[in-house]
């Protein structure tokens, strides 16, 4: 769970910030290289590239030099967790609910039992 | 974003009364006991059951100090039938910036031989689950989740 949790908050964290967003949003669509993928943005490479760091650190997007092209690509793995935490949430709901049934079913009701 | 993605609802059927049922939810012994999965051990510090009540609960990890788990407050309460709390308002109805905001309602419904339990939880929205200082986001998340909603399906 508290994996998860960071593992979340990283993604989240990537996502924190216009100009990141805005790259996974690209990169969804397919790998780019570095230059490509800058192209649409009004900064300057450095800056640029600050904001791919973040989210190679974060693990949301990975990239591989070839050369002296650099391309980007979509880390799946890491997204399909950001994209699941709703159903992680109904996941404790659920479990939460299923020990609710099995307290008052079996071991609430012995302690009443036990009490008469 | 469309609030489907953003709440959940769990039912299922207890064998057991209403009564029975609430029992184990309003009282402290009781919820303690189901509240947080073992090992991990839950505190109950405040189960004030009113409108504005307090309602908080703790945990820990073996001997260590009990760190903070749930801290809200009732918004209402019928008993054996309904109860109801977020975690966006603290005891007395005092605004709070908690880690996830949501609000539960959950429903007792008599049935013949138990009870039909359900638990409809409204978050934010699917991408408040991080801390309050990064919340400067919630503009245009929306279009990213659901870029990546469509991606994840790309990939089955």
């Amino acid at each position: 769970m508290e994996n998860y949790q960071s593992s979340v908050d990283a993604a989240f964290h990537a996502l924190a910030d216009p100009t990141r967003r805005a790259i996974v949003s690209r990169l969804t669509k397919g790998p780019l290289p570095v230059k490509e993928l800058a192209e649409p943005f009004d900064m300057g490479l450095p800056s640029f590239m600050k904001h791919l760091r973040i989210l190679e650190k974060d693990g949301l997007i990975s990239s591989e030099k070839v050369g002296r092209v650099r391309t980007c690509r979509m880390n799946t793995e890491r997204l399909a967790v950001a994209e699941s935490w709703l159903s992680e949430q109904r996941k404790l709901w659920r479990a939460r609910t299923d020990r609710l049934a099995d307290y008052v079913e079996t071991q609430m009701s012995r302690t009443i039992e036990d009490a008469n | 974003m469309p609030t489907e993605q953003s709440e959940l609802t769990i039912e299922r059927f207890i064998n057991a009364s209403p009564a029975a049922v609430w029992k184990a939810w309003s009282t402290p012994e009781h919820l303690a006991k189901w509240w947080i999965p073992a090992p991990i051990e839950c505190q109950v510090v405040k189960l004030d059951l009113r409108p504005g009540g307090g309602f908080e609960t703790r945990m820990r990890e073996g001997e260590g100090e009990f760190q903070p788990h749930v801290d809200g407050s009732f918004l209402e309460i019928v008993p054996e039938v309904r109860l109801v709390w977020t975690t966006v308002l603290t005891e007395g109805w005092r605004p709070a910036e908690p880690w996830l905001a949501l609000t539960a309602i959950i429903a007792l419904e008599a049935q013949e031989r138990g009870t039909r339990y359900s638990a409809r939880v409204l978050h934010k929205n699917a991408a408040d689950s991080r801390k309050h200082e990064e919340m400067g986001f919630y503009d245009g998340w929306g279009t990213v989740i659901d870029q990546l909603a469509v991606f994840a399906e790309r990939l089955k």
